[in-house]
């Protein structure tokens, strides 16, 4: 277990393993299975015939409609840069694409086991469309590897930041205006000269600072009301001591923080209303406005 | 479990938390590996209690807002 605070949870419960990793559905195993099947092709061997890059702006756009060919929703890029690589890692290549995978919002009203199902499912798309994408750009004379749930090397937030997804909100996911935190995402990590995007704000910081709906409906009260600064943005660090009981150390997948989050009520006002309504007779407040 | 920060103070006197860590051997290791980051050579680093941090956390915000007089 690479997570050094969940394995002295589980070796201080006596436990070998986190629960929530052995109480899978057959179809979660079944995602879970096909990214490790996929791992040892996130890398391989490139086409000795480079094509010649003369426009990195149209590069990136080949790129990403080849992304959304394969069944991304967003796609971004930026130069890889040190803090978006994982510490004690080696990625030798100067550009990041990654390709994100919207989760279908309308399970949050059919219960844990079918949020679960539908992380897992995006979860194995982004590798498939990870692992395609790799494939492509070697093909066209470039070194590239994937990375995703199977392995990787690199940092989902610092790149979903820098691509200009969104802005990282109190529940220590990034919030992007259209799919609030619902989607998970795939990387290729190349050589192949690209056009960069930019970080894009649109308050959610200042939202966050007023909101504190997430952490209302946390079950360990994981989530704080105070936030640290990192190179100007604000962090509201989650304590994982507080979390693990509810998202690592029970059967049950806890996905709350994400799903409350008023970002989502933008693409699916009706099924937020009805999932708040819910929350609210299970005893979790919810704002008066809502 | 221990609660620990990691701060990074850069040359420039700009002070950023790199994260909350559960245990000093945890955190000294970060710290170790930040060492090793290119470009980081320069910063320092600090490990500072989990409630002295907040304590110090709210000062600094506390004064962004003060007037000064």
């Amino acid at each position: 277990m690479a997570d050094p605070v969940l394995a002295s949870m589980v070796h201080a419960m006596g436990m070998e393993t986190a629960r929530h990793y052995t109480a899978a559905t057959p179809k979660v195993q079944a995602y879970r299975d096909s990214w490790v099947k996929l791992a040892p092709y996130r890398d391989g061997e490139v086409n000795p015939q480079r094509v010649a890059v003369n426009d990195p702006a149209q590069m990136a756009q080949q790129i990403k409609a080849k992304a959304m060919e394969l069944g991304a929703n967003m796609v971004g890029i930026c130069r890889l840069q040190p803090h978006m690589i994982d510490l004690g890692e080696d990625v030798p290549h100067d550009f990041v694409i990654v390709a994100c995978v919207a989760e279908d919002y309308e399970k949050v009203v059919h219960g844990a086991n079918a949020v679960e199902e539908e992380a897992m499912r995006t979860y194995a798309k982004c590798t498939e469309i990870a692992t395609a994408l790799a494939t492509y750009v070697r093909g066209m004379g470039y070194p590239a590897r994937a990375h995703h749930n199977g392995a990787s090397e690199v940092q989902a937030i610092p790149i979903f930041y820098q691509v200009g997804f969104g802005e990282l909100g109190r529940h220590g996911s990034l919030i992007n205006e259209k799919y609030g935190a619902s989607f998970r995402p795939g990387f290729v990590t190349t050589d192949l000269p690209l056009s960069e995007d930019k970080p894009r704000e649109f308050g959610v910081q200042d939202f966050c600072m007023n909101c504190n709906v997430c952490q209302l409906n946390c079950p360990g009260d994981a989530i704080p009301q105070d936030h640290v600064m990192t190179h100007g943005i604000k962090r509201w660090l989650i304590d994982l001591e507080k979390c693990y009981p509810y998202s690592r150390l029970r059967d049950e997948y806890c996905h709350l923080c994400v799903d409350v989050c008023p970002y989502n009520v933008k693409s699916h006002p009706e099924t937020f209303k009805a999932f708040m309504k819910e929350r609210k007779q299970v005893g979790y407040k919810t704002p008066k406005s809502w | 479990m221990d609660k620990l920060y990691v701060n990074e103070i850069r040359p420039d006197g700009d002070v950023s938390t790199v994260g909350l860590f559960y245990s000093r051997a945890e955190a000294e290791n970060i710290v170790s590996q930040l060492l090793k980051v290119p470009g980081r050579d320069g910063s320092r680093y600090e490990i500072i209690e989990a409630v002295r941090h907040v304590l110090l956390q709210k000062e600094s915000q506390r004064a962004q807002v003060e007037p000064k007089e």
